[in-house]
């Protein structure tokens, strides 16, 4: 058919146009009028089904970590801050739903971060069976954090590219940071991510937290740790990520302030690094070290270190498998270990304060006596000599406690063995008034400091009950070693020498003996106390008798700047001994005794001279060098009759020769800094504050928002912390 | 020639095909020059996309994606006031030209073009701009195919033949003329710019007048090539998904089924009057992709409910018929271009909201007007431009 006729009207051949042209109009309104109904049944009458599909959703949540509080030093110094850090993740979702699962746009993330995108691919895979590390241990909807540390044009090629890099978002997280090193690292301690465990020890724990692991973080890490934010998404039952709902900002923790005084632990540290050096010069292995700074009067500890040392910043963010190998290598010497707090040596010389308060109250010495200072005696059939067999002719307590007569202590500490032994022959109980003497000035109870508790030593002493129940408990193994006769050693005389001793253990372990009481006397044997408990003893001659609690911690402030808690100095107990003993041995220790004082050597001529006391140690360790110990105080003063310091200092060096040699020299360093000898003290008015510093309420609240880039696809992605590598490494 | 600048008569253009003008005048008595109802509808349909897009995207981006769907408002309106006072037959003139570069810009995009969702469907400019050329395809593909049909007619009809309808030869020329762009938007692979693009053109054939076995066999061509291309793999793994999904919802209605699921039960939360601007928990949650865009009737559906959805439907209805009447009164190519331009906008607008409401295939048109989209918006501004300039012109010729 065709219209070829071309004139007006409605001519037969006219109406396939004006009828097709209202065919088309049918044809579209029909296809409005079908939306029409369409909507209108969708919207009215089928309801059911997409209520069905809700249903099926479920919520997620996303945990948006708190930064962690503050530690001060006593002024307010930052001893550890937090840092901004901007976090890369990669939400692996969103990437799988791209046409070619998000290949190109790892390709370029891997050449912004210089990465094999073959290696982002693996860790942004959720672990498995299948899937070994690295991969992704935290949730499936979680977006991973793949880098801390882009370089800032990285992060502005992401931020101006959203579109490049669809599921790849940006946020800024806080990440612990020490401005000052590795000092005090061991009172700071580190953190890490939890563990499985952690998390079902402590319901409020979530997988992504990061707790404190040891130290000062660990101890107030209920403080510190702040409130964790939360977004919550809504899940389809394949756990895919389709929306998020609600999101609550995190809280900072708390600021703890402390009582270290940044200054004197910086002096601190370097006077015992310093001392390592020269040790090792002049021929010690001086393998470590340690000094405590306190004061004497309430326990507030100023400064604390020990040596080898670690940076705590490692563990900021996740500590890598290779650094925490290097830090836990036996060549390493156990750098993670706090020798101040959790080293137990052999005290030496310096535990004769505690032998001559036993002796004197006890009256089985006198102040004013002269007793005899061979060079050796014989107890019990075996020669027990002063260090190198020096003889001193007759001396009293003054004099036998400032050249640190040894022999002068052994005949009355194995007279008080025997009258014990007389007393048991009796049936009675025995005394045993070293031992308690000891006890009452914290030997064998960890000293409370606010650390965990597996950092602090609790020292060790032994007694007739110690012996045998140690007996009781390893009399198996001695024996069988006895037996065996150590076929592992290959040095003969090493093997002879265990074998024996075994053997002795294993049939007279439980035997205790005037030589063991006389070991005790002079700090030997089985005794041995960690630097603090020592710091806590001579505190404790220096301030009326008193066994103070020490405490690092002084108050935890909230953001708004309120005290939230308040750590008190407290006393445990007093020493049963007179003012007037206390006060004796402190005299007999002064150094303005000079030359005839052994912890005086180093100080002979200093201008702080007259104002400070101590005794040196040099303990001996089978198969070590001699431990070096000075346990010092000062500035002396006399209040109402009793003697008083302000600081006790205490220090040692493991393998480090005489106290005079090492320690000695160690703390003048120390000493000079804090009664200012040699310029300004490095502590006000060389006294620790009554009170710390104010902390301002914070302004900037550094929670857990974000600034958020990419994430295309609707899903905006909230703020993680970064958790890579996965920590694998035991803890210690 | 005379093809591209035919010469007018001072009384009556003794070659216009049909004086559908003159004979319907009597069923629309009001003198039109500016369509004033078509414009207005279209201006309501870009502020309430505006609306819409502003709460399907603040929650992530703030207000970005509103300035700039205002921004792209305002260029239409400039654009649609600029295409109307030209004459049509400068326009008609330009058709040729308009074509080419629609060619060019798909030849471009499959080089240099950036792939968003699956599709290499854009050139991306710099600046965050980018252009989508299949959408200027649209109005470049009608203008031509209407311009060839005219032109050649005039050509016959100069050598005695009184043939208007299209004969074999001018149907073979212009289904190449769609078979090229076709092949480079299914090349991108862009479904449903491809369908839009067939329907526009069989509009304008059909009015055009081809005989009605064309018509059948168009049809029974179209239907079978759509059961091969499902049977040979010629269509992209996700489109057939989208296409089972469509056919099954209860197929996987987490895997491709699950635009549509997240749209409908946006939809169905609205019931008669919707939970409210920025109150919809479908829309504030994201949980609806492209919402922005392809998506953006489920904010409608949600948050103004079946009235807000209604209104929609509506003004797009009242565009379609107002382009009829320009449609009826227009010359020839007048005709032709307004029946391509209705077919192109009834067409995707039911493709779109019907893919939304669970009645099509998803496949990835915008809504006209409503949908963010620079590229869409300036495209459809022309044709409206074109719509007014034919309704101007056939108000003239009355």
């Amino acid at each position: 058919m065709s219209s070829r006729s071309r004139g007006t009207g409605r001519s037969a051949g006219r109406p396939r146009g004006a009828g097709r042209l209202s065919v088309a109009g049918v044809l579209v309104m029909s296809l409005i009028l079908t939306l029409l109904g369409r909507l209108y049944y969708v919207q009215l009458l089928d309801r059911g089904p997409s209520d069905q599909y809700a249903a099926n959703l479920r919520d997620g949540r996303i945990v948006l970590p708190a930064p962690r509080g503050e530690i001060l030093d006593a002024t307010g110094k930052v001893l550890v801050g937090n840092t901004v850090a901007q976090v890369i993740t990669v939400n692996a979702q969103t990437l799988a739903a791209q046409p070619d699962r998000g290949r190109a746009v790892l390709d370029r993330l891997g050449a912004l971060l210089k990465r094999s995108p073959a290696l982002l691919a693996k860790q942004i895979t959720p672990c498995s069976p299948k899937v070994g590390a690295p991969c992704w241990t935290g949730e499936p909807y979680t977006p991973v954090p793949v880098s801390t540390d882009a370089s800032t044009a990285a992060i502005l090629a992401i931020a101006e590219h959203r579109e490049q890099y669809p599921g790849v978002a940006l946020q800024s997280t806080s990440l612990l940071e020490y401005p000052n090193g590795t000092l005090a690292s061991h009172l700071l301690g580190y953190t890490g991510q939890v563990t499985a465990d952690d998390v079902a020890k402590d319901k409020s724990l979530t997988d992504s937290d990061t707790i404190g692991l040891s130290g000062l973080e660990q101890q107030y890490d209920q403080y510190l740790r702040g409130t964790d934010g939360s977004q919550t998404v809504r899940l389809d039952p394949r756990g895919i990520a389709v929306g998020t709902s609600k999101t609550v900002a995190a809280i900072q923790g708390d600021t703890l302030v402390t009582s270290i005084n940044l200054q004197v632990q910086k002096l601190v540290e370097s006077s015992l690094l310093k001392q390592i050096q020269d040790s090792r010069k002049q021929g010690k292995a001086a393998t470590s070290g340690s000094v405590v700074v306190m004061d004497p009067n309430t326990g507030r500890i100023i400064a604390m270190a020990s040596w080898p040392t670690y940076n705590p910043q490692l563990f900021s963010g996740g500590i890598s498998d290779a650094d925490y190998a290097k830090l836990v290598a036996p060549s390493a010497n156990a750098p993670l270990l706090d020798r101040a707090t959790a080293g137990q040596y052999a005290p030496g010389s310096t535990f004769k304060l505690i032998t001559s308060s036993s002796l004197v109250t006890h009256h089985e010495i006198t102040t004013t006596d002269q007793y005899p200072c061979p060079g050796s005696v014989a107890i019990d059939g075996r020669v027990k000599t002063n260090y190198d067999s020096e003889h001193l002719g007759y001396l009293d307590l003054t004099n036998a406690l400032g050249y640190s007569c040894d022999t002068f202590f052994y005949v009355p500490a194995a007279d008080e063995y025997y009258n014990d032994q007389a007393r048991i022959a009796k049936g009675q109980k025995p005394l045993e008034y070293l031992q308690a003497m000891a006890r009452s000035y914290g030997v064998g109870t960890a000293p409370g400091v606010d650390l965990p508790g597996d950092e602090q030593a609790s020292g060790s002493y032994a007694d007739r009950a110690i012996r045998m129940a140690n007996w009781k408990a390893n009399k198996a193994t001695w024996c069988a070693e006895a037996k065996k006769g150590y076929p592992d050693v290959a040095d003969p005389t090493q093997r002879q020498y265990l074998t024996l001793l075994a053997s002795q253990n294993c049939t007279d372990g439980w035997r205790y003996r005037a030589g063991d009481n006389a070991d005790m006397s002079i700090g030997q044997g089985d005794t041995t106390m960690s630097p603090l408990q020592l710091a806590v003893a001579y505190s404790a001659l220096v301030n009326g008798g008193k066994i103070l609690t020490p405490t690092l911690g002084w108050q935890v402030v909230d953001g708004a700047g309120r005290v939230v808690h308040t750590v008190d100095a407290q006393v445990r107990r007093k020493v049963p001994v007179s003012q007037t003993l206390l006060n004796y041995i402190a005299d007999a220790l002064s150094f303005s005794r000079g030359w005839a004082v052994s912890g005086a050597y180093a100080y002979i001529g200093s201008p702080v001279q007259n104002e400070i006391g101590g005794k040196t140690g040099t303990a001996e360790v089978y198969g070590k060098q001699d431990t070096s110990w000075l346990a010092s105080w000062g500035p002396t003063t006399k209040k109402n009759g009793a003697v008083n310091a302000r600081f006790v200092v205490v220090g040692m060096i493991e393998q480090g020769g005489t106290g005079a040699k090492s320690a000695g020299p160690m703390l003048k360093r120390i000493w000079d800094g804090l009664l200012g000898a040699t310029g300004a003290p490095v502590i006000a008015g060389s006294r620790a504050p009554a009170a710390p510093a104010k902390v301002p309420p914070r302004t900037t609240v550094t929670g857990g928002g974000s600034g958020n880039a990419g994430a295309q696809g609707g899903l905006s992605t909230p703020s993680v912390t970064p958790t890579f590598p996965p920590r694998t490494g035991s803890r210690r | 020639m005379t093809a591209t600048l035919p010469e007018r008569p001072a009384a009556r253009d003794p070659r216009a095909p049909f004086e559908l003008t003159h004979e319907l005048g009597g069923l629309d008595p009001e003198p039109v020059h500016t369509d004033r109802l078509l414009l207005g509808a279209a201006l309501a349909l870009a502020l309430i996309g505006a609306v819409l897009v502003w709460a399907a995207t603040r929650g992530t981006d703030g207000s970005s994606f509103l300035v700039r769907h205002l921004f792209n408002t305002a260029v239409g309106v400039v654009i649609v006031a600029g295409v109307a006072r030209i004459d049509v037959r400068i326009l008609r003139g330009l058709a040729p030209f308009g074509y080419a570069a629609g060619l060019l810009g798909l030849i471009a995009v499959l080089i240099v073009g950036s792939t968003v969702n699956g599709a290499k469907a854009w050139i991306d400019l710099g600046s965050g701009f980018q252009l989508q050329p299949s959408e200027f395809m649209k109005i470049t593909l009608i203008v031509a195919v209407a311009a060839l049909f005219c032109a050649r007619a005039e050509r016959r009809a100069e050598n005695g033949d009184e043939r208007t309808e299209p004969i074999t030869s001018d149907i073979l020329i212009a289904l190449a003329m769609l078979g090229a762009p076709l092949g480079l938007i299914m090349l991108q692979p862009d479904l449903g710019s491809a369908l839009v693009l067939c329907a526009a053109a069989f509009g304008v054939l059909l009015v055009a007048g081809i005989a009605s076995r064309w018509l059948v066999g168009l049809l029974a061509a179209a239907g079978g090539a759509a059961v091969l291309a499902v049977h040979l793999g010629l269509l992209a793994t996700y489109q057939l998904d989208r296409f089972k999904a469509f056919t099954n919802p209860g197929h996987d209605p987490l895997g491709a089924a699950y635009n549509i699921t997240q749209a409908r039960i946006a939809i169905a939360n609205g019931g008669l009057f919707g939970t409210g601007l920025f109150h919809g928990p479908q829309t504030n949650g994201g949980f609806v992709p492209e919402q922005q865009t392809d998506f953006v009737f489920s904010v409608a559906g949600e948050e103004f409910g079946l009235v807000g959805g209604a209104v929609i439907i509506v003004l797009v209805g009242i565009i379609c018929w107002r382009g009829l009447v320009i449609a009826r009164r227009a010359d020839r190519f007048g005709q032709l271009v307004a029946v391509g331009v209705v077919c192109w906008i009834g067409f995707q607008t039911f493709e779109n909201v019907g893919m939304n409401l669970g009645l099509t295939p998803v496949t990835g048109v915008p809504l006209p007007l409503v949908s963010y989209g620079g590229s869409s918006m300036f495209a459809e501004a022309l044709a409206l431009g074109l719509l007014v300039a034919i309704g101007r012109r056939a108000g003239q010729d009355r």
